[in-house]
Protein backbone atom coordinates (compact mmCIF):
# COMPACT_ATOMS: atom_id res chain seq x y z
CA UNK A 1 0.00 0.00 0.00
CA UNK A 2 2.28 2.71 1.00
CA UNK A 3 5.26 1.28 0.41
CA UNK A 4 6.29 2.44 -3.71
CA UNK A 5 6.35 6.39 -2.80
CA UNK A 6 9.04 5.61 -0.01
CA UNK A 7 11.11 3.95 -1.91
CA UNK A 8 10.67 5.99 -4.74
CA UNK A 9 12.51 9.13 -2.36
CA UNK A 10 15.50 7.33 -1.50
CA UNK A 11 16.03 5.99 -4.98
CA UNK A 12 15.76 9.62 -5.98
CA UNK A 13 17.68 10.89 -3.35
CA UNK A 14 20.99 8.62 -3.52
CA UNK A 15 20.87 9.00 -7.64
CA UNK A 16 20.57 12.97 -6.78
CA UNK A 17 23.24 12.87 -4.00
CA UNK A 18 25.68 10.94 -6.66
CA UNK A 19 24.97 12.94 -9.80
CA UNK A 20 26.19 15.99 -6.93
CA UNK A 21 29.12 14.13 -6.35
CA UNK A 22 30.27 13.55 -9.61
CA UNK A 23 30.13 17.07 -10.52
CA UNK A 24 31.62 18.54 -7.88
CA UNK A 25 34.55 15.96 -8.62
CA UNK A 26 34.57 16.98 -11.70
CA UNK A 27 35.09 20.99 -10.92
CA UNK A 28 37.42 20.04 -8.35
CA UNK A 29 39.36 18.08 -11.53
CA UNK A 30 39.34 21.36 -13.68
CA UNK A 31 40.08 23.56 -10.93
CA UNK A 32 43.03 21.44 -10.24
CA UNK A 33 44.35 21.19 -13.82
CA UNK A 34 44.82 24.99 -13.59
CA UNK A 35 48.71 25.36 -12.12
CA UNK A 36 49.04 27.58 -9.34
CA UNK A 37 50.46 30.89 -9.52
CA UNK A 38 53.03 33.10 -8.05
CA UNK A 39 51.55 36.28 -6.38
CA UNK A 40 53.05 39.01 -8.86
CA UNK A 41 55.10 41.18 -6.66
CA UNK A 42 54.59 45.09 -6.68
CA UNK A 43 57.97 45.74 -6.49
CA UNK A 44 58.52 45.02 -10.29
CA UNK A 45 55.76 46.44 -11.83
CA UNK A 46 56.41 50.43 -12.08
CA UNK A 47 53.16 52.59 -11.46
CA UNK A 48 51.77 54.21 -14.52
CA UNK A 49 52.31 57.68 -13.39
CA UNK A 50 55.76 57.52 -13.60
CA UNK A 51 56.28 56.66 -17.16
CA UNK A 52 53.25 59.06 -18.24
CA UNK A 53 54.98 62.29 -17.75
CA UNK A 54 57.13 64.17 -20.03
CA UNK A 55 58.95 66.53 -17.79
CA UNK A 56 62.60 65.84 -18.34
CA UNK A 57 65.18 66.81 -15.55
CA UNK A 58 68.22 69.25 -17.79
CA UNK A 59 71.27 69.00 -15.62
CA UNK A 60 73.34 71.60 -15.23
CA UNK A 61 76.76 71.74 -17.69
CA UNK A 62 80.03 70.58 -15.11
CA UNK A 63 83.35 72.62 -15.20
CA UNK A 64 86.57 70.80 -16.15
CA UNK A 65 87.43 71.24 -12.97
CA UNK A 66 84.50 70.11 -11.20
CA UNK A 67 84.39 66.89 -13.55
CA UNK A 68 88.40 66.26 -12.84
CA UNK A 69 87.45 66.61 -9.23
CA UNK A 70 84.57 64.10 -8.97
CA UNK A 71 86.57 61.73 -11.82
CA UNK A 72 89.78 61.39 -9.24
CA UNK A 73 87.03 60.95 -5.92
CA UNK A 74 85.70 58.10 -7.97
CA UNK A 75 89.53 56.42 -8.47
CA UNK A 76 90.22 56.90 -5.20
CA UNK A 77 86.59 54.90 -3.92
CA UNK A 78 87.26 52.75 -6.06
CA UNK A 79 90.68 52.07 -4.77
CA UNK A 80 89.18 52.52 -1.26
CA UNK A 81 86.62 49.49 -2.20
CA UNK A 82 88.92 47.29 -3.36
CA UNK A 83 90.75 47.09 -0.68
CA UNK A 84 87.86 46.86 1.87
CA UNK A 85 87.25 43.71 -0.54
CA UNK A 86 90.35 42.03 -0.25
CA UNK A 87 91.08 42.40 3.46
CA UNK A 88 87.42 40.58 3.49
CA UNK A 89 88.56 37.91 1.19
CA UNK A 90 91.71 37.82 3.26
CA UNK A 91 89.59 36.93 6.44
CA UNK A 92 87.55 34.38 4.90
CA UNK A 93 90.50 32.90 4.11
CA UNK A 94 92.48 32.96 7.10
CA UNK A 95 89.35 31.69 8.70
CA UNK A 96 89.03 28.63 6.37
CA UNK A 97 92.60 28.02 6.86
CA UNK A 98 93.09 28.30 11.01
CA UNK A 99 89.35 25.75 10.88
CA UNK A 100 91.11 23.09 9.05
CA UNK A 101 93.99 23.33 11.34
CA UNK A 102 92.43 23.08 14.09
CA UNK A 103 90.27 20.41 12.70
CA UNK A 104 93.55 18.40 11.55
CA UNK A 105 94.98 18.68 15.20
CA UNK A 106 91.57 17.35 16.75
CA UNK A 107 92.05 14.52 14.63
CA UNK A 108 94.94 13.54 15.22
CA UNK A 109 93.87 14.01 19.32
CA UNK A 110 90.96 11.91 18.97
CA UNK A 111 88.76 10.78 15.99
CA UNK A 112 85.44 10.57 18.17
CA UNK A 113 85.79 14.33 18.96
CA UNK A 114 86.58 14.73 15.58
CA UNK A 115 83.97 13.53 13.77
CA UNK A 116 81.33 14.78 16.41
CA UNK A 117 83.01 18.22 15.17
CA UNK A 118 82.64 17.68 11.34
CA UNK A 119 78.53 16.91 12.21
CA UNK A 120 75.77 19.40 11.31
CA UNK A 121 74.32 21.61 13.92
CA UNK A 122 70.55 21.20 14.60
CA UNK A 123 70.43 24.32 16.56
CA UNK A 124 71.80 26.78 14.20
CA UNK A 125 68.94 27.44 12.13
CA UNK A 126 66.45 29.34 12.28
CA UNK A 127 68.81 31.90 12.75
CA UNK A 128 67.43 35.43 13.68
CA UNK A 129 69.04 38.70 13.88
CA UNK A 130 68.34 42.06 13.73
CA UNK A 131 69.93 44.53 11.57
CA UNK A 132 72.27 47.55 13.47
CA UNK A 133 70.06 51.15 13.64
CA UNK A 134 70.67 54.97 13.38
CA UNK A 135 68.45 55.03 16.17
CA UNK A 136 67.61 52.47 18.78
CA UNK A 137 64.62 52.50 21.28
CA UNK A 138 64.81 54.77 24.02
CA UNK A 139 64.57 53.54 27.09
CA UNK A 140 62.03 56.17 29.04
CA UNK A 141 59.77 56.74 25.47
CA UNK A 142 56.35 57.21 25.71
CA UNK A 143 54.65 55.93 22.83
CA UNK A 144 51.64 57.55 21.44
CA UNK A 145 48.75 54.83 21.35
CA UNK A 146 47.99 53.49 18.21
CA UNK A 147 47.09 50.07 16.17
CA UNK A 148 48.83 48.61 12.78
CA UNK A 149 46.37 47.92 10.00
CA UNK A 150 47.67 45.05 7.54
CA UNK A 151 46.28 46.50 4.27
CA UNK A 152 48.02 44.12 1.48
CA UNK A 153 46.14 42.78 -1.50
CA UNK A 154 45.20 39.64 -1.42
CA UNK A 155 45.23 37.38 -4.75
CA UNK A 156 42.90 34.87 -5.46
CA UNK A 157 42.96 32.29 -8.35
CA UNK B 1 55.83 27.55 -67.27
CA UNK B 2 55.01 23.94 -67.00
CA UNK B 3 59.05 23.31 -65.86
CA UNK B 4 58.68 26.31 -63.23
CA UNK B 5 55.21 25.12 -61.70
CA UNK B 6 56.38 20.99 -61.31
CA UNK B 7 58.36 20.48 -57.84
CA UNK B 8 59.38 16.88 -58.76
CA UNK B 9 62.93 16.47 -57.58
CA UNK B 10 65.27 14.96 -60.08
CA UNK B 11 67.20 12.87 -57.98
CA UNK B 12 69.56 11.42 -60.08
CA UNK B 13 70.06 14.43 -61.66
CA UNK B 14 72.92 16.92 -60.62
CA UNK B 15 70.62 19.61 -60.09
CA UNK B 16 68.71 17.81 -57.46
CA UNK B 17 67.80 20.01 -54.37
CA UNK B 18 68.51 23.25 -56.02
CA UNK B 19 65.83 25.30 -54.65
CA UNK B 20 67.23 24.50 -51.08
CA UNK B 21 67.27 27.28 -48.26
CA UNK B 22 66.11 26.43 -45.01
CA UNK B 23 69.27 24.47 -43.54
CA UNK B 24 70.84 27.89 -44.32
CA UNK B 25 69.02 30.25 -41.93
CA UNK B 26 69.67 30.23 -38.27
CA UNK B 27 68.04 27.37 -35.98
CA UNK B 28 64.74 28.81 -34.96
CA UNK B 29 64.09 27.51 -31.57
CA UNK B 30 60.69 25.93 -30.80
CA UNK B 31 58.39 28.47 -29.06
CA UNK B 32 58.18 27.66 -25.17
CA UNK B 33 54.67 27.20 -23.30
CA UNK B 34 54.70 28.48 -20.02
CA UNK B 35 56.00 26.58 -17.97
CA UNK B 36 54.22 25.15 -15.09
CA UNK B 37 54.94 26.52 -11.68
CA UNK B 38 56.00 23.49 -9.72
CA UNK B 39 57.86 22.91 -6.62
CA UNK B 40 61.34 21.58 -6.94
CA UNK B 41 62.29 18.46 -4.56
CA UNK B 42 63.31 19.80 -1.23
CA UNK B 43 66.99 18.41 -0.37
CA UNK B 44 67.30 16.96 3.34
CA UNK B 45 71.41 16.95 2.98
CA UNK B 46 73.42 14.57 4.78
CA UNK B 47 75.16 14.62 8.49
CA UNK B 48 77.82 16.80 7.15
CA UNK B 49 75.90 19.32 4.94
CA UNK B 50 72.99 21.62 4.98
CA UNK B 51 70.37 20.73 2.23
CA UNK B 52 68.08 23.54 1.16
CA UNK B 53 68.46 26.94 3.15
CA UNK B 54 67.06 30.39 3.03
CA UNK B 55 68.38 33.67 3.79
CA UNK B 56 65.65 35.91 4.24
CA UNK B 57 66.12 39.78 4.06
CA UNK B 58 63.33 41.74 5.34
CA UNK B 59 62.96 45.64 5.41
CA UNK B 60 61.13 48.93 4.92
CA UNK B 61 64.09 50.31 2.41
CA UNK B 62 63.61 48.65 -0.94
CA UNK B 63 67.16 49.69 -2.64
CA UNK B 64 68.95 48.48 0.80
CA UNK B 65 67.23 45.13 0.41
CA UNK B 66 67.91 44.57 -3.18
CA UNK B 67 71.78 45.43 -3.25
CA UNK B 68 72.14 43.38 0.07
CA UNK B 69 70.44 40.37 -1.56
CA UNK B 70 72.51 40.82 -4.54
CA UNK B 71 75.76 41.55 -2.38
CA UNK B 72 75.08 37.75 -0.72
CA UNK B 73 74.10 36.49 -3.74
CA UNK B 74 77.69 37.08 -5.59
CA UNK B 75 79.59 36.23 -2.26
CA UNK B 76 77.67 32.94 -2.53
CA UNK B 77 78.99 32.82 -6.30
CA UNK B 78 82.31 33.88 -5.02
CA UNK B 79 82.65 31.12 -2.50
CA UNK B 80 81.25 28.70 -4.74
CA UNK B 81 78.17 27.38 -3.18
CA UNK B 82 75.14 26.52 -5.33
CA UNK B 83 71.94 29.04 -5.24
CA UNK B 84 69.40 27.24 -6.36
CA UNK B 85 66.88 30.56 -6.30
CA UNK B 86 66.96 34.37 -5.57
CA UNK B 87 63.59 35.19 -5.37
CA UNK B 88 61.10 38.08 -3.79
CA UNK B 89 58.19 37.55 -1.54
CA UNK B 90 55.63 39.36 -2.19
CA UNK B 91 55.24 42.81 -0.37
CA UNK B 92 53.25 43.63 2.69
CA UNK B 93 51.54 47.12 3.06
CA UNK B 94 51.00 48.44 6.63
CA UNK B 95 48.92 51.25 7.73
CA UNK B 96 50.39 53.08 10.94
CA UNK B 97 47.29 54.74 13.46
CA UNK B 98 47.68 56.91 16.01
CA UNK B 99 45.30 58.09 18.78
CA UNK B 100 45.07 62.10 18.85
CA UNK B 101 45.61 63.28 22.22
CA UNK B 102 42.84 65.51 22.38
CA UNK B 103 39.75 63.06 20.64
CA UNK B 104 39.29 59.67 20.07
CA UNK B 105 39.61 59.58 16.27
CA UNK B 106 42.34 57.47 15.06
CA UNK B 107 44.50 59.69 12.72
CA UNK B 108 46.91 57.80 9.52
CA UNK B 109 50.33 58.39 10.69
CA UNK B 110 52.22 56.53 7.75
CA UNK B 111 51.85 53.86 4.98
CA UNK B 112 55.10 51.77 5.18
CA UNK B 113 55.61 48.92 2.64
CA UNK B 114 57.78 45.69 3.73
CA UNK B 115 59.98 44.02 1.15
CA UNK B 116 61.53 41.18 1.71
CA UNK B 117 64.20 38.70 -0.82
CA UNK B 118 64.70 35.05 -0.56
CA UNK B 119 68.52 33.49 -1.30
CA UNK B 120 68.21 29.65 -1.35
CA UNK B 121 71.39 28.28 -1.31
CA UNK B 122 72.19 23.99 -1.76
CA UNK B 123 75.02 21.93 -0.13
CA UNK B 124 76.56 24.52 2.85
CA UNK B 125 79.14 22.48 4.32
CA UNK B 126 78.60 21.88 8.43
CA UNK B 127 82.40 23.67 9.18
CA UNK B 128 81.70 26.78 6.42
CA UNK B 129 78.30 27.23 7.98
CA UNK B 130 79.45 29.67 10.87
CA UNK B 131 82.01 31.83 8.61
CA UNK B 132 79.50 32.25 5.80
CA UNK B 133 77.28 33.78 8.58
CA UNK B 134 79.21 35.62 10.29
CA UNK B 135 80.68 37.21 7.20
CA UNK B 136 76.42 38.36 6.56
CA UNK B 137 76.36 39.17 9.94
CA UNK B 138 78.95 41.57 9.55
CA UNK B 139 78.00 43.43 6.42
CA UNK B 140 74.44 43.46 7.00
CA UNK B 141 72.89 47.09 6.69
CA UNK B 142 70.86 49.22 8.79
CA UNK B 143 66.92 48.32 9.26
CA UNK B 144 67.62 44.88 7.40
CA UNK B 145 66.44 42.02 9.27
CA UNK B 146 68.23 38.63 8.34
CA UNK B 147 66.53 35.48 8.79
CA UNK B 148 68.28 32.04 7.65
CA UNK B 149 66.19 28.88 7.71
CA UNK B 150 65.64 25.50 5.91
CA UNK B 151 63.30 25.78 3.09
CA UNK B 152 59.99 23.81 3.75
CA UNK B 153 56.83 23.35 1.38
CA UNK B 154 54.65 25.83 3.34
CA UNK B 155 57.34 28.28 2.87
CA UNK B 156 56.92 27.59 -1.16
CA UNK B 157 53.69 27.66 -0.27
CA UNK B 158 53.42 31.27 0.68
CA UNK B 159 54.32 32.37 -2.56
CA UNK B 160 51.25 30.81 -4.66
CA UNK B 161 47.89 32.79 -4.72
CA UNK B 162 45.45 31.25 -2.60
CA UNK B 163 41.92 29.64 -4.21
CA UNK B 164 39.24 29.65 -1.90
CA UNK B 165 37.07 27.62 -4.52
CA UNK B 166 39.12 25.03 -4.58
CA UNK B 167 39.39 25.08 -0.86
CA UNK B 168 35.79 24.89 -0.40
CA UNK B 169 35.17 22.48 -2.58
CA UNK B 170 37.64 19.94 -0.89
CA UNK B 171 36.01 20.72 2.35
CA UNK B 172 32.92 20.26 1.44
CA UNK B 173 33.59 16.66 -0.39
CA UNK B 174 35.85 15.42 3.33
Amino acid sequence: PCRAQPKKKKKVDVKKEQAQKERMKKKIKKLEKAAPELIPIEDFITPLKYSESNRVRSLPALSPEESERRVLLLKKWCLFKQKQDEAEKKAIRALVESQQEALKELRLESEELYQAAIKRDERLFPFERDGPSYTPPLPGYDAPEGKCVDITKVYTQ
Amino acid sequence: DALLGCHRSYRSRPTHGIGRFRYLLPKELPKRRKEKVQMKEIDTGTEYQYGDVNIQMTSYDLCLVEHFAQYVHRLCNRLSIQVNESYAMPTKTNEVLFLEERGSKMQLDAVLTTHQRVVQIRGLSSTFAPILLEVIQSNQPEGVHLLVKQHTEADFKSRLKSRPELEELLAQMS
